[in-house]
């Protein structure tokens, strides 16, 4: 038997060129014995090289025909979903690609592909400053509904969304999907690795409207997480002395309502996330303690009693 | 005969046809070391595509040939243009370049700019699909800057076991962010190691001339912070409200979840005050199942914690 790239070339190379929609048996034909003869393993073996040419990334459509062959189907590729449209990259900007890739994903193997396609090659040295990028399975097609903005339906916080999706943003080392929240008709903010199962891309397109800019869909302050539409509490947290040079630094000198004797600092830490706030104070163990207000100080108690088991 | 997948073999034949083809004329060692390939597989692939095309013009679809150790291609016909990008490969290249368009030294008028756009543009989106914000405090410059130049720097550390901050010389080789977080990887001359530092605990900087020490061979690299073997172990139950620990540390090892969601989490202990912050953040949806010495670590940090508020 032939070897399978063989056929499967010949069949590509056969579906690219055609001007109109081949049936099976015209195939069959045009590739001279690649298929088996019988009507049932041709139909077959045709199943599994359309399974694997879809692996590679190459769809081939397909429709209904009519006229003397009605009722047969068709087959043929499209050549514009098959071929990289001519991105105009300067071979400077492909190797800043390259760079970039060697400071974010050194050993990508996709990452090479990718390079390989835009006539680039992987690897080489990504100077002195690198950035570990979170990997999630969910995001290359998240992207992907961005840019062909379709919205995507999932399940989040025990409740099934349908977002139209602006763009994913990584900060902090998490990624955020940001977009139009259709049931609750405002913008929302989801991070990603709390989506809960498969995300699912609608069939319709929506158009996006004022204000997506993604940058100013996350407060600065990681405290302030979820603010849209949610009150803002403040609390009092009374830092120890040895912590206290490292919070000020972090919050602000602007937050600190007083100094006191041997050096630590009682600060003001605005807070919506009751959940965010107590996971901070907790951080700095004994160093911090919350003085107000009275229920973030017995939930803080409550928690701690529930560690002693 | 050893063989590889079909499907593999044929996509890496699609991306190698164009670049052929605009050469003209390639030596094989030259593609094999490109597209990591051995050589005698590159030939048999590139001999048998030779041989496709389509009645009546059979040799005709791909004209190719290799002739004393060059491959030589002809009149291009058809596989002229490379694949498309997969949403994979899509994702990884404006993810890369975005990421580093946010570390110092990028140049918003530089090639990695412009190569971005253009390649966003081409997947059909404006420029705003992906973003990455990672800001960039300024002993972060300095320290790339000291790396760049190969000069050494004092600082004042402040580790999160010691009491008071230590005075160390460092001679920084990589500034690196990884799950939110600023490192340099540094010769210590307290230590005579190359170590990892959090930027966030160094709270000052001087210069402090030239580097004397040169940068090791192998250093290590993003997500493989405290990769080292001689870093403590634990084994951690956990509920899925704590599974953002997955995600934010760098972890060994991860179980499927049993019936009530929970995985067994392996992950580097950098020290036991680490540890002890982790598990009381935690708290319910934890629990320490290994080392045994460490078992009650939650409950005495716990126990430390609540005399504040008693």
């Amino acid at each position: 038997m032939a070897d399978r790239v063989e056929r499967l070339t010949n069949l590509l190379a056969l579906l690219l060129e055609t001007r109109e929609p081949l049936t099976l048996h015209v195939i069959a034909a045009e590739l001279g014995g690649q298929y088996p003869a019988s009507e049932q393993a041709r139909r077959a073996g045709f199943e599994r090289d359309k399974a694997a040419l879809r692996e590679i990334g190459i769809e081939i459509s397909s429709v209904t025909l009519s006229g003397d062959r009605a009722g047969e189907m068709g087959y043929w590729v499209e050549r514009s979903s098959y071929e990289l449209p001519d991105l105009g990259l300067e071979p400077d900007e492909v190797r800043a690609l390259q760079v970039a890739l060697a400071m974010t994903r050194p050993d990508s193997a996709v990452g090479e592909e990718a390079l390989w396609k835009l006539g680039g090659v992987a690897g080489g040295v990504g100077g002195p400053v690198r950035m570990h990028l979170p990997e999630l399975k969910l995001l290359p097609m998240l992207r992907a509904a961005v840019a062909a903005r379709r919205p995507v339906g999932f399940e989040y916080g025990e409740v099934d969304r349908v977002v139209e999706p602006w763009g994913v943003l990584l900060r902090d080392g998490f990624w955020y999907l940001v977009g139009f929240d259709r049931h609750r008709k405002a913008r929302r903010t989801f991070r990603v690795d709390r989506i809960v199962g498969d995300v699912v891309e609608l069939e319709e397109h929506f158009e996006r409207g004022g204000d997506t800019d993604l940058r100013s869909a996350l407060p600065d302050d990681p405290l302030l997480l979820g603010a849209e539409g949610a009150t803002t509490t403040e609390a009092v947290i009374r830092i120890g002395v040895r912590r206290a040079a490292g919070v000020v630094r972090e919050l602000g000198s602007e937050r600190v309502r007083a100094v006191l004797d041997g050096g630590g600092v009682e600060v003001t830490v605005p807070y919506v996330n009751e959940a965010a706030m107590r996971s901070w104070v907790l951080g700095h163990l004994e160093d911090a303690e919350v003085i107000e207000p009275a229920e973030l100080r017995s939930s803080i108690v409550a928690w701690l009693e529930g560690c002693l088991r | 005969m050893s063989q590889r997948p079909a499907t593999e073999r044929l996509r890496r034949l699609l991306v190698m046809l164009p670049w052929l083809m605009e050469r003209g004329e390639v030596p094989v060692a030259e593609a094999a070391e490109r597209f990591r390939i051995d050589e005698a597989s590159l030939v048999r692939d590139l001999e048998l595509v030779a041989m496709c095309g389509l009645p009546p013009y059979v040799d005709e679809m791909i004209d190719l040939f290799i002739d004393e150790g060059v491959i030589v291609t002809g009149v291009p016909r058809l596989f002229t243009r490379p694949l498309r990008l997969n949403r994979v490969e899509a994702f990884e290249l404006l993810a890369a370049g975005r990421a580093a368009m946010n570390l110092p030294g990028a140049d918003p008028d530089g090639a990695l700019n412009r190569g971005l756009l253009k390649v966003a543009r081409g997947l059909g989106e404006d420029d705003t699909g992906v973003v990455v914000v990672n800001p960039t405090p300024v002993t972060v410059a300095t320290l790339t800057d000291a790396a760049v130049e190969r000069r050494r720097v004092a600082v004042s550390y402040q580790s999160h076991t010691a009491d008071a901050p230590s005075e160390r010389v460092l001679t920084p080789y990589v500034v690196a962010t990884a799950h939110g977080k600023w490192y340099v990887v540094a010769h210590d001359d307290r230590s005579g190691e190359v170590r990892t530092f959090r930027v966030d605990r160094i709270e000052s900087v001087v210069d402090a001339g030239p580097a004397e020490v040169a940068a090791p061979e192998e250093l290590p690299m993003p997500g493989e912070w405290f990769a080292e073997g001689d870093v403590a172990r634990a084994t951690l139950l956990v509920s899925p409200e704590g599974r953002w620990v997955i995600e934010r540390y760098p972890v060994d090892a991860v179980s499927e979840p049993d019936d009530l969601g929970r995985c067994t989490v392996r992950l580097p202990v950098t020290s036991e005050r680490w540890l002890e912050r982790l598990l009381v953040r935690l708290g319910p949806a934890v629990s320490l199942l290994e080392p045994e010495s460490m078992r009650n670590l939650a409950e005495r940090a716990a126990t430390r914690v609540l005399a504040n508020y008693r």
